[in-house]
C-alpha cells in the first residue's frame, strides 16, 4: 500500500452517504487519510471540485454515485461519470496520472465494499508485472 | 454563434514559461454557451495550469476574470488595472475577443487559450456543428435553407458529387451529412425541386474572405 | 464538328467508341508514360489522363496529354476543380489546346483528405457543371469566364462524368440533364458492376431524350483480384462490386487465372452494355493495369479500331 496520501471522497448523499452512515452506526469509520465530502446528488459533481481537491493536496480522488436506475434525479449518476471522464482528461494533460481519479457506482448497503475499494486504490501494476511476479514466486517454491 | 474549443494544455503552457503573474479572462457569450471559455472554464483552466506548472513555475499566481463580451471595448474596460498588473493575459474568448483585448491594450501580451473554429449551432447538448461560412452573399433562398457553401465539403453549387452515399459525405461519413441530399429532400418537401434544374453560376468569391478582410460601415450610424 | 477530335469523329459516325485510362507516374519519369502509351496504342480511340486522381500528386494531366499528342495519340485531358481556380483552369486549357489536346473531361475532383497532402487548402472555385458551361462558352462564343475575347480558338470536345449508382438515385438523371444543358458533348460513367441498376438509369435517360443530346460511354473496370474488389467496396465511394462477381474471382483459382477471369468479366460487361439503348461507347478504367486493355478489347470484339 502506498504511503497514506490523502484520498478525497466525493459522493452522493443517497448512496455513498447512506453507506458511510451505516459504517458509523456499526461503530466503524473511514480510514483517517480519507476526507469525505457529501453531495446532494451525483449530478452535483463538478470537474472544478475534483481539480481543486488535487490542488489542495489530495493524492487520489474517488467519486461515488448511485447505480443506473437508482438515481433519484434519473441521470445524475451518468453525469457524474461524464464529469469524471472530463476531469481525468484535463488532469492527464496537467501531468496527474488518470488512475488517481476513480469513479464507482455504490448502493447504500455496500459499506464494506467501500472500505475494500479504498484499501485497493493504488497505482495499477504495469502489464506483465503480475505474471512475472507470480512466475518468480513459482520458481522459488 | 461562434464555436470554439480549448487548446491542448501543453500548447497553452508552452507560452507561459517563466510567467509568474497570469491573468485569465473568459467571455460569457458564445464561448460560454459552447462550454469552452466562460467563467467556469476559466476556473478549470486556472486550476489545471496551477497543477501543470507547479514544477516549473512555483511562484505562479493566476487571477481569474470574465466579461460579458470580450469583443466590445466597453466590457473590457474594467480589466485595465488587472492587465497592467499581470505579465501575460490568457484570453478564453474567441479569436475576435483575443484580438479586441490586444488592440485595446496594445502593451499587453495576450495569448489565446482556445482554437476558434466555426459559426454554427448546437445540435443537442454537447454537440455543435458548422452552418455558416460568412461568404458575404447568402444563397439560402435557393437551396431550401440549407447552405451548400458551408455544409458541402466541396462547396458545390450544383451538387451532389459522386461521393454522396446513403445521405453521407465521403469525406467523413460518420459525421458529415451530404448537404445535397439534405437540399434535395428539403426542396422536394417544400415543392421547389425545379430549383435544382437551374445552373447556379460561379460564385463571386470577392465578397467572401477571399476578397480580403471585410468591413461593414453603416454611414447612417456613424457621426 | 466542335473539335475535330478522333473521339468526336467516331461518335458522330455512330461507331461504338472505346476510351481507356492512363495513370501518370508520381513524378517526372517520362519512361512510365511512354511505356503506358505503348500499351494503349491501337486498342482504343482516345486515352483519358487522370488529374491528381484521388488527390495524390502525379505528373500533371496537361503535361502528360501533351506527351500523348506529340506521340500521335489522342488524349482526353481530365481536369478537376479541386486544385485550380478559374484563372488557372482557363490558362491550362489554353496551354493544352495550343499543344494539341482536343478532348476535356470536366470533373469536381476527390477531396484532398483522400490523398497524400490532406493538410492542403482546396480550391473548388468552380464545380464540374460550371466548368462545362465555361468551356462550352469559350469554344462556342470565344469568351473567357470574365467575358473577354479569347485570342485563338478553343476547339474542345467536352466531357463530364456521371454516376448512375450514386445517391440520391432520383437526382442522377436530373444531374445528367443539367450537364447536357450546360453543354456537355460526352459522358463517361462510373464503373458498372450492377447491370440492372445501370439499365434502369439508362431507361430514364432515354425517356428524357438525353441520349440524343450527348454520347454516353459506359464505364467498366477489370478486377485483378478478390483483394482489389474488396478494397473498392471498402474505400471507393460510389462503386459496389457485387458478391456474385467476387465469387467468380474466388472460383477462378490463383494469380494469373484470377486476372484472366477479371478480364473475361470486363469483356462480358462491355458486350452487355453495348446492347443497352443510349450507350455509345465504353470507357475502360484499368487502374495501374493498362496491360489488360488490349486483351479486354480483343475479347469484347472491339479490335481493330476503325479508321475515321
Amino acid at each position: 500500500m502506498t504511503d497514506q496520501g490523502k484520498i478525497v471522497l466525493l459522493g452522493c448523499a443517497r448512496s455513498a452517504g447512506e453507506a458511510i452512515e451505516a459504517l458509523a452506526q456499526a461503530g466503524r469509520a473511514l480510514p483517517s487519510h480519507v476526507e469525505w465530502v457529501r453531495l446532494p446528488c451525483g449530478s452535483a459533481v463538478d470537474e472544478l471540485h475534483i481539480l481543486r481537491a488535487f490542488e489542495a493536496g489530495a493524492d487520489r480522488v474517488m467519486i461515488l454515485a448511485c447505480y443506473d436506475g437508482a438515481c433519484r434525479s434519473v441521470t445524475g449518476n451518468r453525469w457524474a461519470e461524464k464529469r469524471v471522464q472530463g476531469a481525468k482528461a484535463l488532469l492527464e494533460e496537467a501531468g496527474i496520472a488518470g488512475w488517481r481519479l476513480q469513479f464507482r457506482n455504490i448502493a447504500p448497503t455496500m459499506a464494506t465494499d467501500l472500505l475494500a475499494w479504498l484499501e485497493a486504490f493504488q497505482e495499477p501494476e504495469p502489464a506483465g508485472a503480475a505474471a512475472a511476479s507470480s512466475a518468480e514466486s513459482e520458481a522459488k517454491k | 454563434m461562434i464555436v470554439a474549443k480549448r487548446k491542448p494544455l501543453a500548447e497553452i503552457a508552452a507560452n507561459l514559461k517563466k510567467v509568474n503573474k497570469l491573468l485569465i479572462v473568459g467571455c460569457n457569450t458564445c464561448v460560454a454557451v459552447c462550454l469552452a471559455g466562460g467563467e467556469k472554464e476559466v476556473a478549470m483552466l486556472a486550476s489545471a495550469l496551477r497543477l501543470a506548472l507547479r514544477p516549473t513555475n512555483p511562484n505562479l499566481q493566476i487571477t481569474e476574470r470574465s466579461v460579458e463580451r470580450q469583443c466590445e471595448e466597453e466590457f473590457n474596460a474594467v480589466l485595465a488595472q488587472d492587465i497592467a498588473e499581470h505579465e501575460v493575459v490568457l484570453s478564453m474568448a474567441c479569436g475576435v475577443g483575443v484580438q479586441t483585448l490586444a488592440e485595446q491594450f496594445p502593451s499587453a501580451i495576450v495569448y489565446p487559450a482556445l482554437d476558434t473554429t466555426f459559426m454554427g449551432r448546437p445540435e443537442e447538448r454537447g454537440i455543435w456543428s458548422e452552418r455558416c461560412a460568412g461568404c458575404g452573399q447568402c444563397v439560402l433562398d435557393k437551396f431550401g435553407g440549407i447552405c451548400p457553401i458551408t455544409r458541402c465539403s466541396k462547396n458545390l453549387l450544383n451538387g451532389p458529387c459522386g461521393g454522396s452515399e446513403n445521405g453521407k459525405c465521403e469525406v467523413d461519413p460518420q459525421n458529415i451529412d451530404c448537404a445535397w441530399q439534405l437540399i434535395y429532400d428539403r426542396l422536394k418537401r417544400i415543392g421547389q425541386l425545379e430549383r435544382l434544374l437551374e445552373i447556379e453560376p460561379p460564385k463571386d468569391w470577392s465578397k467572401s474572405r477571399h476578397g480580403g478582410p471585410r468591413k461593414i460601415v453603416r454611414e447612417d450610424m456613424v457621426l | 464538328m466542335k473539335s475535330g477530335s478522333r473521339l468526336e469523329r467516331i461518335l458522330e459516325a455512330k461507331l461504338f467508341a472505346v476510351t481507356a485510362e492512363l495513370g501518370p507516374p508520381k513524378g517526372p519519369d517520362r519512361s512510365v508514360v511512354e511505356r503506358k502509351m505503348g500499351l494503349l496504342r491501337g486498342v482504343c480511340d482516345a486515352i483519358n489522363v487522370t488529374d491528381n486522381q484521388t488527390a495524390i500528386v502525379r505528373l500533371s494531366s496537361v503535361a502528360t496529354c501533351v506527351m500523348l499528342a506529340q506521340a500521335g495519340l489522342e488524349p482526353v485531358m481530365q481536369m478537376t476543380c479541386r486544385d485550380r481556380n478559374r484563372l488557372a483552369i482557363q490558362a491550362d486549357i489554353f496551354g493544352a489546346v495550343a499543344l494539341g489536346v482536343r478532348n476535356l473531361l470536366c470533373l469536381t475532383g476527390d477531396h484532398q483528405c483522400f490523398g497524400n497532402h490532406p493538410t492542403s487548402k482546396n480550391v473548388y472555385d468552380l464545380d464540374s457543371i460550371q466548368l462545362i458551361q465555361m468551356v462550352a462558352r469559350m469554344r462556342d462564343e470565344g469568351l473567357t469566364l470574365g467575358g473577354e475575347p479569347i485570342e485563338g480558338a478553343v476547339p474542345l470536345f467536352i466531357g463530364g462524368a456521371a454516376n448512375p449508382f450514386g445517391d440520391p438515385f432520383e437526382l442522377r438523371p436530373i444531374r445528367l440533364a443539367k450537364k447536357v444543358a450546360a453543354g456537355v458533348d460526352f459522358i463517361q460513367t462510373q464503373c458498372i458492376f450492377d447491370l440492372p441498376r445501370f439499365k434502369e438509369y439508362m431507361k430514364r435517360v432515354v425517356d428524357m431524350g438525353l441520349h440524343e443530346k450527348c454520347h454516353i460511354l459506359a464505364g467498366v473496370m477489370p478486377l485483378k483480384s478478390v483483394g482489389a474488389a474488396r478494397y473498392i467496396n471498402a474505400n471507393v465511394a460510389g462503386i459496389k462490386v457485387p458478391e456474385s462477381i467476387i465469387k467468380r474471382l474466388q472460383g477462378a483459382g490463383k494469380g494469373s487465372k484470377v486476372r484472366d477471369e477479371g478480364i473475361k468479366i470486363c469483356a462480358e460487361t462491355i458486350q452487355a452494355v453495348r446492347e443497352i439503348e443510349g450507350v455509345h461507347g465504353v470507357h475502360i478504367m484499368a487502374v495501374e493495369w493498362e496491360e489488360a486493355i488490349a486483351e479486354i478489347t480483343k475479347q469484347a470484339g472491339l479490335l481493330p479500331r476503325p479508321e475515321v
